[in-house]
């Protein structure tokens, strides 16, 4: 396909300097670093991040304005966080003009697309400071989060410490030591259907996309896209935020992040193909066209 | 014999809000001798179809009568709603709608002054202003208006969710405190504001003294004689606050719901009659043809309400008569107060913004649902006083009225029209900034409506 990385300037291997930010990341840091990072240096306001919401692994969209609730927000939550819910009203009430948000690719679309044809964003979309899209290869209600972690990985929601999907596993690991892993078979059938037309995976349209895909543990893929992403990054490395390994020097590398990406678009392709003929002599709604 | 009396009519009228005409019975000399200024603004019925519905709903939907003073009718909707249910809400979101009312208030004086530009002279020359223009010093003017316009809208969408059909207010308060970033926001924009709010009123009551001093005024290349009088009318004034507004919870209400009465446009407006006189010069496209049938009774679109069984007058200068002791009547007198009006909402907005504690709550603890008791809110809209009356049972309304700014000056200023050249007809009637699509939401009190209803018919 070749598209399937969508445009970039750079990408790198990378991981935050700081100790303290590393310690609850998922991967290498990367999102909590540039928002500090760009919190301290004024270049955004605060942040649209998934905070923790009022139950547990269960995420809440918030505005994070200090590097305490950034560090709050640290770590996947393998369910859906509507981050997008705040962008209007953290031009209002919240009363920022430079925003930085997180999200998946599809958030990343909504985002863009806010910008481009704002329906009901007045002022709004030139308000945008910083958007970091994160890998995405689909996403869970939290009752299906539910379902995997107390059934099928006989857990308590309350004693998991984190949670991956990784190397075609689902992980759970507990605050306890104890560590589950599922196959990801198991796990299909919880997924968010919607998530079965998506035909991003690196979040194509950020100003800067990370994942751990490509990258060893504990590290990040980070694709550096926009004028802006560029000129942000720029900046944070020039501060000492991160330290980076050339792409090609890490495993398993780009390799594997094209393969499934590729692997994600085809399969979701085919899904959007079949909605064409769903019915009899009648098909379903393609977003697309 | 040829009647001495001429009937000329100007339809559409313009620069101003919505849909209206005037219907202008003139002598010889062209001198108004009865104006009628009537709405022709569809009637959206706003009022009736509010019944059964939510009270959360019904003022989100009456904040639609009108775009650029939606802030008015959500405020007095949500408010009639508590003052019929009984709630008292918190005074930091009392203070956050103050300072939505009056962003709102300085956006729309800010576009009434584009509106009524053009009727101007820059002072010294016969050089009528347009504010399209990229000559100065208008173009540095039309900057200022809309910064300043810019300035009350962003004050609006921070303290209010959003500029035109604000989201913040609900029931029982507001949906969202304002954050401390979004309080020094305001504050640094109520600032830039006050200065810019100076130098506008200033240049603005130079231009309108101008024009007060000046003998003519061309029309379509007309030369028309300005009266000294222009826009008299010996109707009274009516205001409830010089910013804000009252309501049936209020301790002493400023307002008086058994003074007030509402009669048809047939009790007021002149009946049916023919055009006599067509002007083809009058900008741009002329007047109405002659042998035009007309009939104001039965083409106004809206009730005419009494207070003390006369049409009185709203809007800033009825404030300020009220409220500071402004004597100057007339055109140019309603047009000055409303400019004076810039700076005034500014400092009282600078005052609500000090006051405001970010970390106050802004929803009351208990909301009731209502027992049908009738309440009322007037609020002060940048047109004048805006009351809506409303009955709310178990969280539905049943009943529902609109006491509209506009609705209040059709008649009064119909009054004034008489004296002036029939060209001037018009800038008389922008003195009252009219809002007719606000005026212009329902037709009567419900006693009447069968009456109404028939009378259409016919």
């Amino acid at each position: 396909m070749g598209t399937e990385l969508g445009n970039y300037k750079s990408v790198v291997s990378a991981r935050c300097t700081d100790k303290e930010i590393l310690k609850g990341a998922q991967d290498g840091g990367i999102v909590t670093q540039l928002f500090a990072f760009a919190l301290e240096s004024g270049i955004i306001d605060g942040a649209i991040v998934a905070g923790n919401g009022a139950e547990p692994w269960r995420p809440e969209p918030v505005v994070a304005t200090t590097r305490a609730e950034l560090l709050a927000a640290r770590g996947t939550k393998y369910n859906l966080s509507p981050n997008m819910s705040l962008i209007k009203e953290v031009t209002r009430s919240y009363g920022m003009d430079k925003v930085g948000i997180v999200g998946t690719p599809c958030q990343m679309q909504a985002l863009r697309k806010g910008q481009v044809y704002p329906i009901g964003l007045r002022d709004v979309g030139d308000k945008i400071a910083l958007a970091v899209g994160i890998f995405c290869m689909e996403n869970f209600p939290y009752q299906s989060i539910i379902q995997l972690v107390e059934d099928h990985a006989a857990m308590k929601m309350e004693s998991v410490k984190k949670m991956e999907i990784g190397k075609g596993k689902f992980w759970v690991y507990g605050k306890r030591g104890q560590v589950v892993q599922l196959p990801l078979k198991v796990t299909h059938k919880y997924e968010q259907p919607g998530c079965h037309v998506c035909l991003d995976y690196v979040a194509n349209l950020g100003d800067i996309s990370t994942g751990s895909v490509g990258s060893p543990d504990g590290w990040s893929t980070v694709f550096v896209r926009s004028r802006n992403g560029d000129s942000v990054w720029a900046k944070a490395i020039a501060a000492g935020c991160f330290e980076t390994q050339p792409m090609e020097k890490v495993k398993p590398g780009l390799e594997l992040v094209t393969k499934l990406a590729n692997e994600k678009i085809t399969k979701n392709k085919k899904t959007l193909e079949g909605r064409a003929t769903f019915g009899v002599g009648k098909g379903l709604r393609n977003p697309y066209l | 014999m040829i009647p001495l009396t001429k009937v000329v009519e100007i339809s559409p009228t313009t620069r101003h809000e919505g849909h209206s005409k005037l219907v202008l019975k003139v002598n010889e000399a062209g001198i108004i001798e009865t104006g009628n200024w009537c709405s022709i603004t569809p009637v959206r019925g706003v009022e009736k179809l509010a019944i059964g519905k939510t009270m959360e709903q019904v003022p989100k939907i009456a904040s639609r009568v009108c775009g650029i003073c939606p802030v008015a009718h959500t405020l007095a909707g949500i408010e009639s709603m508590e003052a019929s249910i009984k709630c008292e809400i918190p005074r930091d979101a009392k203070l956050l709608r103050h300072i939505l009312q009056l962003g709102n208030r300085l956006h729309s004086i800010a576009l009434h002054d584009i509106l009524i530009l053009p009727d101007m002279y820059l002072p010294g020359t016969d050089m009528k202003i347009n504010p399209f223009s990229a000559e100065e010093p208008v173009r540095s003017v039309a900057k200022r208006i809309q910064r300043i316009r810019e300035i009350g809208q962003t004050l609006c969408q921070l303290s209010g969710g959003e500029a035109i059909h604000p989201s913040n207010p609900r029931i029982g308060g507001m949906y969202k405190a304002c954050s401390p970033v979004a309080k020094t926001k305001m504050y640094d924009l109520a600032k830039e504001g006050l200065v810019l709010a100076h130098e506008q009123m200033d240049f603005m009551i130079a231009i309108l003294r101008n024009f007060q001093n000046r003998d003519w005024s061309e029309v379509g290349g007309m030369k028309v004689q300005i009266p000294k009088n222009l826009g008299y009318h010996n109707q009274g004034y009516m205001a409830t606050d010089p910013f804000y507004g009252s309501s049936s919870l209020d301790d002493n209400p400023t307002w008086d719901m058994d003074r007030f009465k509402e009669v048809r446009p047939w009790d007021w407006y002149m009946g049916e009659t023919e055009v006599t006189l067509a002007e083809p010069r009058y900008p741009i496209g002329g007047t109405t043809p002659v042998g035009t049938k007309v009939n104001p009774q039965m083409e106004a679109c809206t009730g005419i309400p009494l207070y003390d069984g006369q049409p009185v007058e709203v809007g800033p200068r009825a404030r300020l008569v009220k409220y500071k002791g402004f004597d100057e009547k007339g055109t140019i007198g309603q047009n000055i107060a409303r400019e004076m009006e810039f700076t005034d909402c500014l400092y009282s907005m600078i005052d609500a913004i000090d006051e405001y504690n970010p970390a106050g709550k802004v929803l009351a603890d208990f909301i009731p649902q209502g027992d049908g008791s009738l309440g009322w809110a007037a609020n002060e809209a940048p047109r004048g006083t805006d009351v809506h009356i409303a009955q709310v049972k178990d969280g539905k309304v049943q009943y529902y009225s609109m006491l509209v700014p506009t609705t209040w000056n059709f008649a009064t200023c119909s009054a004034a029209l008489a004296g002036a050249p029939w060209q001037l007809a018009e800038v008389v009637v922008r003195g009252y900034d009219p809002c007719v699509s606000c005026a212009t939401h329902m037709i009567v009190l419900d006693e009447d409506e069968r009456i109404v209803a028939q009378r259409l018919i016919q």
